[in-house]
Protein backbone atom coordinates (compact mmCIF):
# COMPACT_ATOMS: atom_id res chain seq x y z
CA UNK A 1 0.00 0.00 0.00
CA UNK A 2 2.56 2.50 0.64
CA UNK A 3 4.33 2.01 -2.25
CA UNK A 4 1.27 2.75 -4.35
CA UNK A 5 1.17 5.79 -2.44
CA UNK A 6 4.86 6.78 -2.99
CA UNK A 7 4.02 5.70 -6.87
CA UNK A 8 1.20 8.44 -6.79
CA UNK A 9 3.45 10.94 -5.36
CA UNK A 10 6.19 10.47 -8.18
CA UNK A 11 3.68 10.58 -10.47
CA UNK A 12 2.17 13.42 -9.50
CA UNK A 13 5.54 15.47 -9.23
CA UNK A 14 5.96 13.84 -12.74
CA UNK A 15 2.68 15.50 -14.34
CA UNK A 16 3.21 18.55 -12.25
CA UNK A 17 6.86 19.18 -13.81
CA UNK A 18 5.47 18.41 -16.78
CA UNK A 19 2.74 21.29 -17.06
CA UNK A 20 4.87 23.57 -15.51
CA UNK A 21 7.36 22.96 -18.21
CA UNK A 22 4.89 23.63 -20.67
CA UNK A 23 2.85 26.75 -19.08
CA UNK A 24 6.51 28.28 -18.36
CA UNK A 25 7.85 28.06 -22.11
CA UNK A 26 4.67 29.96 -23.05
CA UNK A 27 4.48 32.47 -20.20
CA UNK A 28 7.78 34.17 -20.93
CA UNK A 29 10.02 33.78 -23.64
CA UNK A 30 13.19 35.70 -22.14
CA UNK A 31 15.86 32.53 -21.68
CA UNK A 32 16.91 33.65 -17.78
CA UNK A 33 15.06 35.98 -15.56
CA UNK A 34 17.01 37.61 -12.79
CA UNK A 35 15.12 38.53 -9.66
CA UNK A 36 11.60 38.39 -10.64
CA UNK A 37 8.90 36.85 -9.09
CA UNK A 38 5.98 35.31 -10.36
CA UNK A 39 3.28 35.54 -7.90
CA UNK A 40 1.25 32.89 -9.36
CA UNK A 41 4.28 30.61 -8.96
CA UNK A 42 5.30 32.03 -5.85
CA UNK A 43 1.25 31.49 -4.67
CA UNK A 44 1.43 27.92 -5.96
CA UNK A 45 5.15 27.28 -4.57
CA UNK A 46 4.32 28.16 -1.10
CA UNK A 47 1.16 26.11 -0.85
CA UNK A 48 2.59 22.94 -2.04
CA UNK A 49 5.57 23.03 0.26
CA UNK A 50 3.01 23.59 2.61
CA UNK A 51 0.57 21.12 2.08
CA UNK A 52 3.52 18.55 1.48
CA UNK A 53 5.07 19.23 4.75
CA UNK A 54 2.28 20.30 6.88
CA UNK A 55 -0.55 17.63 5.67
CA UNK A 56 -1.22 16.93 9.20
CA UNK A 57 -2.35 20.69 9.70
CA UNK A 58 -5.40 19.69 7.34
CA UNK A 59 -7.08 16.91 9.36
CA UNK A 60 -10.51 17.16 6.91
CA UNK A 61 -8.48 15.29 3.93
CA UNK A 62 -6.72 12.37 3.76
CA UNK A 63 -2.80 13.41 4.28
CA UNK A 64 -1.75 11.03 1.05
CA UNK A 65 -4.55 13.47 -0.68
CA UNK A 66 -3.04 16.44 0.84
CA UNK A 67 0.63 15.18 -0.17
CA UNK A 68 -0.01 14.31 -3.67
CA UNK A 69 -1.74 17.56 -4.28
CA UNK A 70 0.82 19.53 -2.77
CA UNK A 71 3.90 17.68 -4.56
CA UNK A 72 1.74 18.81 -7.72
CA UNK A 73 1.46 22.52 -6.91
CA UNK A 74 5.49 22.40 -6.35
CA UNK A 75 6.25 20.39 -8.78
CA UNK A 76 4.92 23.07 -11.10
CA UNK A 77 7.08 25.72 -9.88
CA UNK A 78 10.42 23.20 -9.71
CA UNK A 79 9.98 22.29 -13.20
CA UNK A 80 9.15 25.29 -15.05
CA UNK A 81 11.70 26.20 -17.83
CA UNK A 82 15.54 26.67 -17.08
CA UNK A 83 16.40 29.76 -14.74
CA UNK A 84 12.53 30.53 -13.85
CA UNK A 85 10.82 29.01 -10.37
CA UNK A 86 13.49 29.16 -8.29
CA UNK A 87 13.30 32.01 -5.86
CA UNK A 88 9.27 31.18 -5.59
CA UNK A 89 10.44 27.31 -4.43
CA UNK A 90 12.96 28.99 -2.23
CA UNK A 91 10.63 31.34 -0.75
CA UNK A 92 8.01 28.37 -0.63
CA UNK A 93 10.90 25.69 1.41
CA UNK A 94 11.72 28.74 3.86
CA UNK A 95 7.93 29.45 4.68
CA UNK A 96 6.55 25.90 4.49
CA UNK A 97 9.45 24.98 6.71
CA UNK A 98 9.62 27.75 9.12
CA UNK A 99 5.54 26.70 10.12
CA UNK A 100 6.89 23.14 10.39
CA UNK A 101 9.74 24.09 13.20
CA UNK A 102 7.18 26.02 14.75
CA UNK A 103 4.86 22.76 15.14
CA UNK A 104 7.35 20.55 15.53
CA UNK A 105 10.21 21.74 17.39
CA UNK A 106 8.86 25.11 19.59
CA UNK A 107 4.95 23.98 19.97
CA UNK B 1 2.67 -9.69 -10.76
CA UNK B 2 1.14 -6.13 -9.37
CA UNK B 3 3.98 -5.81 -7.03
CA UNK B 4 6.69 -6.33 -9.67
CA UNK B 5 4.49 -3.70 -12.04
CA UNK B 6 4.55 -1.21 -9.21
CA UNK B 7 8.31 -1.49 -8.17
CA UNK B 8 9.68 -1.34 -11.57
CA UNK B 9 7.51 1.84 -12.46
CA UNK B 10 8.99 3.53 -9.09
CA UNK B 11 12.06 2.20 -10.43
CA UNK B 12 12.04 3.61 -13.97
CA UNK B 13 10.86 6.72 -12.44
CA UNK B 14 12.96 7.32 -9.55
CA UNK B 15 15.71 6.49 -11.25
CA UNK B 16 15.08 9.35 -14.14
CA UNK B 17 14.50 11.90 -11.83
CA UNK B 18 17.59 11.09 -10.12
CA UNK B 19 19.21 11.35 -12.98
CA UNK B 20 17.99 14.84 -14.24
CA UNK B 21 18.73 15.50 -10.47
CA UNK B 22 22.09 14.97 -10.99
CA UNK B 23 22.51 16.80 -14.41
CA UNK B 24 20.97 19.97 -12.77
CA UNK B 25 22.81 20.03 -9.60
CA UNK B 26 25.72 19.59 -11.87
CA UNK B 27 24.99 22.61 -14.29
CA UNK B 28 24.56 24.77 -10.79
CA UNK B 29 27.98 23.98 -9.88
CA UNK B 30 29.49 24.98 -13.73
CA UNK B 31 27.14 28.33 -13.08
CA UNK B 32 24.55 27.28 -16.18
CA UNK B 33 20.80 27.19 -15.34
CA UNK B 34 20.67 23.35 -16.49
CA UNK B 35 18.15 21.16 -17.85
CA UNK B 36 14.18 20.75 -16.07
CA UNK B 37 14.71 18.32 -13.23
CA UNK B 38 12.60 16.05 -15.43
CA UNK B 39 14.81 16.46 -18.75
CA UNK B 40 16.19 12.57 -18.47
CA UNK B 41 12.25 11.44 -18.24
CA UNK B 42 11.49 13.36 -21.02
CA UNK B 43 14.75 12.14 -22.99
CA UNK B 44 13.08 8.69 -22.51
CA UNK B 45 9.89 9.49 -23.86
CA UNK B 46 11.34 11.15 -26.91
CA UNK B 47 13.24 8.52 -28.17
CA UNK B 48 9.64 6.55 -28.17
CA UNK B 49 8.34 8.38 -30.84
CA UNK B 50 11.24 8.75 -32.66
CA UNK B 51 12.33 6.97 -36.07
CA UNK B 52 14.07 3.57 -35.67
CA UNK B 53 17.05 3.29 -37.98
CA UNK B 54 19.23 0.42 -38.13
CA UNK B 55 22.70 0.73 -39.54
CA UNK B 56 23.44 -1.30 -42.30
CA UNK B 57 26.71 -2.49 -40.40
CA UNK B 58 24.29 -3.82 -37.35
CA UNK B 59 24.70 -7.91 -36.32
CA UNK B 60 20.61 -8.61 -36.34
CA UNK B 61 19.14 -9.72 -34.39
CA UNK B 62 21.54 -9.43 -32.14
CA UNK B 63 21.66 -5.69 -32.19
CA UNK B 64 18.13 -5.40 -31.32
CA UNK B 65 17.81 -8.60 -28.82
CA UNK B 66 20.45 -6.74 -26.63
CA UNK B 67 18.40 -3.43 -25.87
CA UNK B 68 15.28 -6.17 -24.85
CA UNK B 69 18.18 -8.22 -22.44
CA UNK B 70 19.81 -5.21 -21.03
CA UNK B 71 15.92 -3.80 -19.57
CA UNK B 72 15.04 -8.17 -18.83
CA UNK B 73 18.52 -8.10 -16.11
CA UNK B 74 17.52 -4.81 -14.55
CA UNK B 75 13.74 -5.99 -14.02
CA UNK B 76 15.21 -8.93 -13.27
CA UNK B 77 16.96 -6.80 -10.38
CA UNK B 78 14.19 -5.10 -8.97
CA UNK B 79 12.71 -8.54 -8.48
CA UNK B 80 15.52 -10.02 -6.93
CA UNK B 81 16.24 -6.63 -4.79
CA UNK B 82 12.96 -4.86 -3.69
CA UNK B 83 10.35 -7.08 -4.07
CA UNK B 84 11.38 -10.77 -3.03
CA UNK B 85 14.98 -9.40 -0.97
CA UNK B 86 16.62 -11.95 -2.30
CA UNK B 87 20.07 -12.95 -2.78
CA UNK B 88 22.61 -10.24 -3.50
CA UNK B 89 24.89 -12.92 -5.26
CA UNK B 90 21.70 -12.66 -7.91
CA UNK B 91 22.49 -9.01 -8.07
CA UNK B 92 26.25 -9.44 -8.65
CA UNK B 93 25.64 -12.11 -10.94
CA UNK B 94 23.18 -9.18 -12.77
CA UNK B 95 25.50 -6.76 -12.57
CA UNK B 96 28.38 -9.07 -14.51
CA UNK B 97 25.64 -9.60 -17.01
CA UNK B 98 25.55 -5.81 -17.81
CA UNK B 99 29.08 -5.84 -18.50
CA UNK B 100 28.67 -8.58 -21.08
CA UNK B 101 25.40 -6.69 -22.78
CA UNK B 102 27.82 -3.23 -22.67
CA UNK B 103 30.18 -5.16 -24.54
CA UNK B 104 27.97 -6.28 -26.80
CA UNK B 105 25.86 -3.36 -27.71
CA UNK B 106 28.90 -1.74 -28.59
CA UNK B 107 30.25 -4.73 -31.15
CA UNK B 108 26.38 -5.16 -32.25
CA UNK B 109 26.13 -1.81 -34.18
CA UNK B 110 29.06 -2.03 -36.31
CA UNK B 111 29.83 1.01 -35.63
CA UNK B 112 34.08 2.44 -34.21
CA UNK B 113 32.75 4.79 -31.64
CA UNK B 114 30.46 1.33 -30.46
CA UNK B 115 33.39 -1.05 -30.96
CA UNK B 116 35.48 1.33 -28.28
CA UNK B 117 32.95 1.75 -25.91
CA UNK B 118 32.81 -2.70 -26.61
CA UNK B 119 36.83 -2.58 -25.15
CA UNK B 120 36.12 -0.27 -22.89
CA UNK B 121 33.38 -2.37 -21.23
CA UNK B 122 35.18 -5.29 -20.67
CA UNK B 123 38.34 -2.99 -19.54
CA UNK B 124 36.46 -1.69 -16.89
CA UNK B 125 34.66 -4.99 -16.13
CA UNK B 126 37.95 -6.04 -14.98
CA UNK B 127 37.66 -3.36 -12.56
CA UNK B 128 34.58 -2.48 -11.52
CA UNK B 129 33.41 -6.56 -10.94
CA UNK B 130 36.25 -6.69 -8.48
CA UNK B 131 34.45 -3.74 -6.89
CA UNK B 132 31.52 -5.65 -6.88
CA UNK B 133 32.83 -8.34 -4.93
CA UNK B 134 33.34 -6.19 -1.97
CA UNK B 135 30.81 -7.09 -1.21
CA UNK B 136 32.07 -10.17 -0.14
CA UNK B 137 33.06 -8.64 3.18
CA UNK B 138 29.54 -8.83 3.76
CA UNK B 139 29.11 -12.61 4.15
CA UNK B 140 32.55 -12.61 5.89
CA UNK B 141 30.78 -10.06 8.15
CA UNK B 142 27.05 -11.23 8.38
CA UNK B 143 27.19 -14.94 7.61
CA UNK B 144 24.68 -14.56 4.70
CA UNK B 145 24.14 -13.25 1.36
CA UNK B 146 20.44 -13.04 1.88
CA UNK B 147 19.03 -9.32 1.52
CA UNK B 148 16.03 -10.16 4.02
CA UNK B 149 18.77 -11.28 6.77
CA UNK B 150 21.08 -8.73 5.93
CA UNK B 151 18.27 -6.15 6.93
CA UNK B 152 17.90 -8.52 10.15
CA UNK B 153 21.33 -8.12 11.02
CA UNK B 154 21.43 -4.54 10.64
CA UNK B 155 17.89 -4.24 12.75
CA UNK B 156 20.03 -5.79 15.76
CA UNK B 157 23.81 -4.80 15.33
CA UNK B 158 23.38 -1.24 13.85
CA UNK B 159 23.75 -0.41 9.96
CA UNK B 160 27.21 -2.10 8.44
CA UNK B 161 28.80 1.03 6.92
CA UNK B 162 29.87 1.58 10.85
CA UNK B 163 31.49 -1.61 10.95
CA UNK B 164 32.40 -2.09 7.29
CA UNK B 165 33.30 1.07 6.43
CA UNK B 166 36.07 0.53 3.58
CA UNK B 167 33.01 -1.55 1.56
CA UNK B 168 30.85 0.99 1.54
CA UNK B 169 33.28 3.16 0.18
CA UNK B 170 34.34 0.36 -2.42
CA UNK B 171 30.35 0.50 -3.67
CA UNK B 172 30.29 3.93 -3.61
CA UNK B 173 33.26 3.94 -5.91
CA UNK B 174 31.16 1.23 -8.24
CA UNK B 175 27.88 3.64 -8.14
CA UNK B 176 30.17 6.39 -9.34
CA UNK B 177 31.38 4.20 -12.48
CA UNK B 178 28.17 4.22 -13.81
CA UNK B 179 26.62 7.55 -13.28
CA UNK B 180 27.06 9.79 -16.57
CA UNK B 181 29.65 12.04 -17.01
CA UNK B 182 31.67 10.60 -14.13
CA UNK B 183 35.51 10.12 -13.73
CA UNK B 184 35.30 6.53 -14.43
CA UNK B 185 32.44 6.33 -17.15
CA UNK B 186 34.66 5.51 -19.80
CA UNK B 187 32.28 3.39 -21.99
CA UNK B 188 30.76 6.44 -22.47
CA UNK B 189 33.06 8.97 -22.98
CA UNK B 190 32.96 12.16 -24.95
CA UNK B 191 35.75 11.17 -27.01
CA UNK B 192 33.17 8.13 -28.07
CA UNK B 193 30.14 10.32 -28.67
CA UNK B 194 27.50 7.82 -26.62
CA UNK B 195 29.68 4.88 -26.55
CA UNK B 196 28.09 1.74 -27.00
CA UNK B 197 24.72 3.61 -27.39
CA UNK B 198 25.92 5.71 -30.17
CA UNK B 199 24.31 3.91 -32.76
CA UNK B 200 20.90 3.04 -31.28
CA UNK B 201 18.35 5.09 -32.01
CA UNK B 202 14.72 5.86 -31.69
CA UNK B 203 13.06 2.51 -29.88
CA UNK B 204 15.95 0.80 -28.94
CA UNK B 205 17.67 4.29 -27.48
CA UNK B 206 14.13 4.78 -25.32
CA UNK B 207 14.76 0.79 -23.84
CA UNK B 208 18.35 1.50 -23.12
CA UNK B 209 17.92 4.91 -21.47
CA UNK B 210 15.01 2.71 -19.39
CA UNK B 211 17.19 0.44 -18.35
CA UNK B 212 19.70 2.80 -16.94
CA UNK B 213 17.05 4.29 -15.24
CA UNK B 214 16.29 1.32 -13.41
CA UNK B 215 20.15 0.13 -13.21
CA UNK B 216 20.58 3.35 -10.86
CA UNK B 217 17.71 3.44 -8.58
CA UNK B 218 18.62 -0.67 -7.90
CA UNK B 219 23.01 0.49 -7.48
CA UNK B 220 21.80 2.95 -5.11
CA UNK B 221 19.08 0.61 -3.32
CA UNK B 222 21.31 -1.92 -2.80
CA UNK B 223 24.11 0.20 -1.28
CA UNK B 224 21.46 1.68 1.33
CA UNK B 225 19.84 -1.58 1.90
CA UNK B 226 23.22 -3.53 2.31
CA UNK B 227 24.63 -0.56 4.23
CA UNK B 228 22.31 1.36 5.80
CA UNK B 229 19.64 -1.07 6.56
CA UNK B 230 15.71 -1.42 5.20
CA UNK B 231 14.24 1.35 4.87
CA UNK B 232 11.09 3.11 4.57
CA UNK B 233 10.12 4.55 1.15
CA UNK B 234 10.62 8.29 1.91
CA UNK B 235 14.21 7.26 3.42
CA UNK B 236 15.28 5.02 0.45
CA UNK B 237 13.89 8.49 -1.32
CA UNK B 238 16.24 10.60 0.97
CA UNK B 239 19.13 8.39 0.81
CA UNK B 240 18.72 8.18 -3.10
CA UNK B 241 18.94 12.29 -3.32
CA UNK B 242 21.59 12.44 -1.13
CA UNK B 243 24.15 9.89 -2.82
CA UNK B 244 22.95 11.22 -6.06
CA UNK B 245 24.06 14.70 -4.97
CA UNK B 246 27.23 13.40 -3.54
CA UNK B 247 27.56 11.98 -7.10
CA UNK B 248 26.96 14.98 -9.25
CA UNK B 249 28.75 17.41 -7.08
CA UNK B 250 32.09 14.47 -8.06
CA UNK B 251 31.03 14.89 -11.66
CA UNK B 252 30.88 18.40 -11.95
CA UNK B 253 34.38 19.09 -10.42
CA UNK B 254 36.18 15.70 -12.08
CA UNK B 255 37.19 15.61 -15.55
CA UNK B 256 37.11 11.85 -17.58
CA UNK B 257 39.90 10.15 -16.59
CA UNK B 258 41.75 7.90 -19.28
CA UNK B 259 40.76 4.67 -19.59
CA UNK B 260 44.18 3.52 -18.48
CA UNK B 261 44.02 5.90 -15.24
CA UNK B 262 40.47 5.16 -14.37
CA UNK B 263 40.89 1.39 -14.60
CA UNK B 264 44.16 1.55 -12.22
CA UNK B 265 42.22 3.60 -10.11
CA UNK B 266 39.26 1.27 -9.76
CA UNK B 267 41.28 -1.42 -9.54
CA UNK B 268 43.59 -0.08 -6.46
CA UNK B 269 40.67 1.28 -4.25
CA UNK B 270 39.35 -2.13 -4.79
CA UNK B 271 42.51 -3.80 -3.50
CA UNK B 272 42.26 -1.18 -0.42
CA UNK B 273 38.59 -1.77 0.02
CA UNK B 274 39.36 -5.97 0.55
CA UNK B 275 42.52 -5.96 2.29
CA UNK B 276 41.46 -3.51 4.28
CA UNK B 277 37.96 -5.03 5.07
CA UNK B 278 39.17 -8.50 6.05
CA UNK B 279 42.08 -6.18 8.67
CA UNK B 280 39.25 -4.24 9.78
CA UNK B 281 37.01 -7.97 10.52
CA UNK B 282 40.37 -9.56 12.01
Amino acid sequence: MSETIYLLYILSFVLGSILGLVMSYKKYKAPYAIGNVDILALISAVVGWFMVLNSILIPFIAPYITITIGVFLLALVLGMRPGYGRNETFIGIIIAGMIWIIRTVIL
Amino acid sequence: MANILLNVLIAFLMGSILFGLQRKIMARIQMRPGPPVIQHLLHTFKFFVKESSFPKTAAMPFYIAITAMLCVIWVSAVIVGPVTQGSLLLIFAIYALHKIVEHNAGSSSGSPYGKLSCVRAVFSAAAEVPLFAVLIIIYFKTGTMDLSQIIGFQTTNGPLIYSIPLAAAMFFVLILSKAPYSPFAITKGKDIISGYETEHFGLLRGYLMISESIAWYMLLWVFLTVFIGGLNPLMYLVGMVILSTVVAFINATTPILNPNHSIMMQASLALIGVVGSLILLL
